[in-house]
Formats: structure tokens, C-alpha cells, sequence
């Protein structure tokens, strides 16, 4: 049987943030997390835990989405509803939460493995390892994540340059 | 060798490459300026790409809003919880009368009389009924003192004459009876303003908000008025004595520590006052009641004012710790509540 324990104490932090933001949203992320874990405990062994954990977690997240997905669109909007009236646990600044919101706006205009490629990557994992959570070729990441990263920041630019646009409108 | 594509640059910043085809690209780059420009780029886009995902680590706590909490159980559960304490404690009532003894009713009923002042001034002086020894009078003639006053109205069952002590106590005059009632039914008697806020208070458990983990101390949190009050519960039973005096002292220095101002507006009107009268080296009777030293001071946890209570518990020898926002005289009301819990779950362990 898998160590569990360990597994958890070693992955669960950038696992949670990875699917933080994939789905936008910590509850969500930290339930895909722990029935993560709950599956590497069925496991008997596994070669490679750190892209075996990300796989389970994209693919839980992927049927999740499938099962489900009208709810969770309707359980999303409610969710944007409540986040205009709610009061934030930490101190957000205005900036800060128009760059989450553009943020999040950039990161949902990518292609759905150029995004998990992307936050993958920023969790350390390499090149081998995404490949093989992926079903990529290795020789493909470097395109797969060159091609993300480009988009990602042309289009977070882009909503910047029209947010900078309106204010200025709004101003004069 | 050829210019080398983004993929290929990327892999190579991002450390994926062979040693042989990282040191090919690593030349090419010094010998070619636009594969030296596109290398720039790439790393601006990491950077960047990096910097955009963090601000995706704000997420909310999603679909259900912060300020409610996240798991609550069924008011069913409640209800429940609320008739098996009722039956528990008429067991205990009946238990008890078959004893001789009552010591632990006594006692309880003794670590009340500190609880309310403004109780104690408009009915029975503090030490008539701390020292008297009315309290260690035998249980049976205790609980017999309502028993009768009620079965002049008509005659009830034990349950019956648990629940409703809360409207009976303020019509009930100040005598020990009600008091004996408190650590079994309701902490209702004396005060009607105080009666008033427990029957709002509920007579139902209280409210655990959640039990974290700590090592060396159990740790329990209650809603309390919409606030969160915490319980620590610690240390072991022979050094309870050493471990209490510390804290008292400890909270005594803390609270003496703080700025004038905080104490002022935290806790207007009782915690100057109580607060002097419990940790003062030679307390009147009600600082140490019932082999119950306690302790009443300010703290602040993250920059807010708190009102601390340290008692320790006669029977485990257990140092507890009530820890809140809330008025200090509200905290000794928990107290109370909590060590009736805390003595009817004992009740029930040990039949």
C-alpha cells in the first residue's frame, strides 16, 4: 500500500494550488485534492508520484466537470453573485482583485492542455512528468508550454490595455 | 545548427534539455541576436506567466460564503442532543437523591456564587450561602425544595419540573433552592436579567463551532452571541495547582502589560472590577470557591482585545481557559454552562 501520509505531507500544498487554479475555487480545489488522496490509497504502487497524483486530480477535475457540469455553470454564476456581496477574509485591494479577475479571465481563454500543462509546470513538475499526466509526448511540452505561457500573457495584456482604456474613459 | 524554435528555448530555460543540446543552444544563442531576442522574450513570458498565476491563489472560498460556516448540523441533532441532556439529567436528579451525598451539586452550585454579582446582592449574601454550609445540606432536601413548591400547582414528572425552571425562577424567591437546580437544569436562577439572557442563551448545548487539534490541549470552540469563544483545556492533574497559579500570574503581568485603553474598551463596566477582585493576592470568599482558583484578565490575540478565564477543574485537576471577545461577566456565564456539560458528561460516564 501507498504511504499516504507521506504523499499527502509532500504534494498536497501544490496539488491544492494547482487545482486552485484550475477551478477557481479552494473548496472545490481541496475536495478534488483529498479524493486524490483517497485513490493513491487504493493504489499498490506507483512509479511516479508526482505525475501520477496530478493525473488523478486533471481527470477527477475532467469527470467531475463532465458529470456535472450544469450545476457547477449554475453553482459558478451564484458563486459570482456572492462574491460581489461578500466580504473578503483577507484585505483585498480594488487592484488586486481586478487582477485576480483578469487573471482568471486569461487563464480560462487557454486551450485545456496548454492550461494544465502550464500549472503544472508552475508546480514544479518537469518535463517527463507532465508528459505522462498528460498523454503528451515529451517532446511536446516545450511547444505546448511556449504556446501557453505566450497566450496567457498576450491576453492578460490585452485585458489590461482595455481595463487602462475604460478608466480613462471613465476619467475624462 | 539552426535557430532553434520556442518550444525548444523554453525547454531549454525551463532546465529540460540534455546536456549536449543545452550547451549546442547556449552557443547558438551567444553567436545569433534574434535567437538572443527570442531567448529574452521567453524568459519574460515565464516570468510573466508565473506572475499572473499567483494571482489566481486569492481564490474565494467559493461557493458557499465565508461568513457561514461550513458544515452545520441539522437542528434535528440539536433537538435530539437537548431532550437525551434533559433525560440525563433527570437521571442524574434521581441518582442523586438516592445519594446522600450531593458533594458535586454543592459544589457546583458554590462555583455559581461568584458568577453573579448583581444575583447575590439582590437575594442571598455571597457567604451565607458559599459558607454556611446550606449548600452541603443532603441533595434530597435540596431537590425537594422545588419539588414541593411545584406540587402545590399540580404534580410533575422529573423531566417536567427540569425544563421549565427557567420561567419559575425569577417568581421564585431567593432562596437555595433554584441555585441547587442550576448545574442540572438551567443556569436561570437569581437575576431575572440573567435568567432572561440564558433562556435567549438557550437551553440547549452549546454551540461547538469546532475542536482543532493542539498538542497537550483540548481545544474546544464555541459560538457564543455570534462570536467564537475557545476553550483550553490542559495540563495534567498533579502539577494543576502550579499550573494555574503560573497562568493566573501570567495573565495577571499580561493584563497589567496592556494599555489603559484596551481594558477600557474591551470590557467597560465588569472586567476592571472582576478582574482586580479574582487575582488579588488575598481574594474575598468568591475568588477560590470550591477548591476552584480562577483567574479573570485582558489578553489580546491578533491585535483584539480578550477577556481570559482560567479556572481549574476540582475533580480532574485540569486547567481550563475561556478565551473571547465577549464581556468578561458573559465568559463566566459560559463558564458555568460549560462546567455543568462538563459535569453531566461525567455523570453519565460514571453511572
Amino acid at each position: 500500500m501507498t504511504d499516504v501520509e507521506r504523499l499527502f505531507r509532500t504534494y498536497n500544498a501544490a496539488l491544492v494550488r494547482y487545482l486552485t487554479r484550475r477551478l477557481g475555487d479552494r473548496d472545490w480545489a481541496e475536495e478534488v485534492a483529498q479524493e486524490t488522496f483517497v485513490r493513491a490509497l487504493r493504489q499498490t504502487s506507483i512509479t511516479n508520484e508526482r505525475a501520477w497524483l496530478f493525473a488523478v486530480a486533471t481527470n477527477l477535475v475532467r469527470d467531475e466537470a463532465r458529470k456535472d457540469s450544469r450545476r457547477r455553470k449554475h453553482l459558478a454564476l451564484l458563486a459570482e453573485e456572492e462574491r460581489g456581496a461578500m466580504v473578503e477574509p483577507e484585505e483585498t485591494t480594488l487592484e488586486r482583485a481586478q487582477e485576480a479577475s483578469m487573471a482568471r479571465k486569461a487563464v480560462d481563454a487557454l486551450a485545456e492542455r496548454d492550461r494544465l500543462a502550464l500549472l503544472m509546470r508552475e508546480e514544479g513538475l518537469d518535463y517527463n512528468e507532465i508528459a505522462e499526466a498528460l498523454e503528451l509526448s515529451p517532446g511536446s511540452v516545450g511547444t505546448t508550454l511556449s504556446r501557453a505561457r505566450r497566450r496567457l500573457v498576450e491576453s492578460y495584456e490585452s485585458l489590461q490595455q482595455d481595463r487602462e482604456a475604460r478608466e480613462k474613459n471613465a476619467a475624462s | 545548427m539552426q535557430h532553434p524554435d520556442e518550444g525548444t528555448i523554453h525547454a531549454w530555460l525551463d532546465g529540460a534539455l540534455s546536456v549536449e543540446e543545452a550547451a549546442a543552444i547556449e552557443a547558438h544563442v551567444k553567436e545569433c541576436p534574434e535567437c538572443a531576442t527570442a531567448v529574452a522574450e521567453a524568459r519574460g513570458f515565464i516570468a510573466a506567466s508565473s506572475r499572473i498565476l499567483t494571482a489566481l491563489d486569492n481564490a474565494p472560498r467559493g461557493v458557499i460564503p465565508t461568513a457561514r460556516p461550513r458544515k452545520r448540523f441539522d437542528p434535528l441533532v440539536w433537538r435530539i442532543a437537548a431532550s437525551l441532556l434533559v433525560v440525563a439529567a433527570g437521571t442524574l436528579v434521581v441518582v442523586r437523591n438516592r445519594e446522600a451525598g450531593g458533594r458535586a451539586d454543592a459544589a457546583a452550585a458554590d462555583s455559581l456564587a461568584p458568577m453573579r454579582p448583581g444575583a447575590s446582592a439582590s437575594t442571598v449574601p455571597v457567604t451565607s450561602r458559599v459558607g454556611s454550609g446550606q449548600a452541603v445540606v443532603p441533595a434530597p432536601k435540596v431537590f425537594d425544595l422545588p419539588a414541593q413548591r411545584q406540587a402545590a400547582v399540580a404534580p410533575k414528572k422529573v423531566e417536567d419540573r427540569l425544563a421549565p425552571a427557567v420561567p419559575a425562577a425569577p417568581a421564585a424567591p431567593a432562596t437555595l433552592a433554584p441555585m441547587a437546580m442550576v448545574p442540572l437544569a438551567s443556569p436561570a436562577a437569581g437575576a431575572a436579567g440573567a435568567a432572561a439572557r440564558d433562556r435567549a442563551f438557550g437551553a440547549a448545548p452549546l454551540r461547538i463551532v469546532a475542536t482543532p487539534r493542539r498538542i497537550g490541549a483540548k481545544v474546544t470552540l464555541y459560538e457564543v452571541d455570534g462570536d467564537t469563544v475557545t476553550l483550553t483545556e490542559s495540563g495534567p492533574p498533579l502539577e494543576s495547582v502550579v499550573v494555574t497559579g503560573l497562568s493566573a500570574r501570567q495573565a495577571t503581568e499580561k493584563a497589567a502589560a496592556q494599555p489603559k485603553r484596551m481594558a477600557a474598551a474591551a470590557a467597560p463596566a465588569a472586567a476592571p472590577d472582576t478582574q482586580e477582585r479574582r487575582v488579588a493576592p488575598a481574594p474575598p470568599a468568591p475568588a477560590v470557591v470550591g477548591g476552584q482558583a480562577e483567574s479573570n484578565s485582558l489578553a489580546t490575540i491578533n491585535g483584539q482585545a480578550m477577556n481570559v478565564i482560567t479556572w481549574s477543574d476540582a475533580k480532574t485537576g485540569a486547567t481550563l481557559t475561556l478565551t473571547g471577545r465577549i464581556p468578561s461577566a458573559r465568559l463566566e456565564q459560559l463558564k458555568i454552562r460549560i462546567e455543568r456539560e462538563r459535569a453531566e458528561a461525567a455523570a453519565r460516564k460514571e453511572p
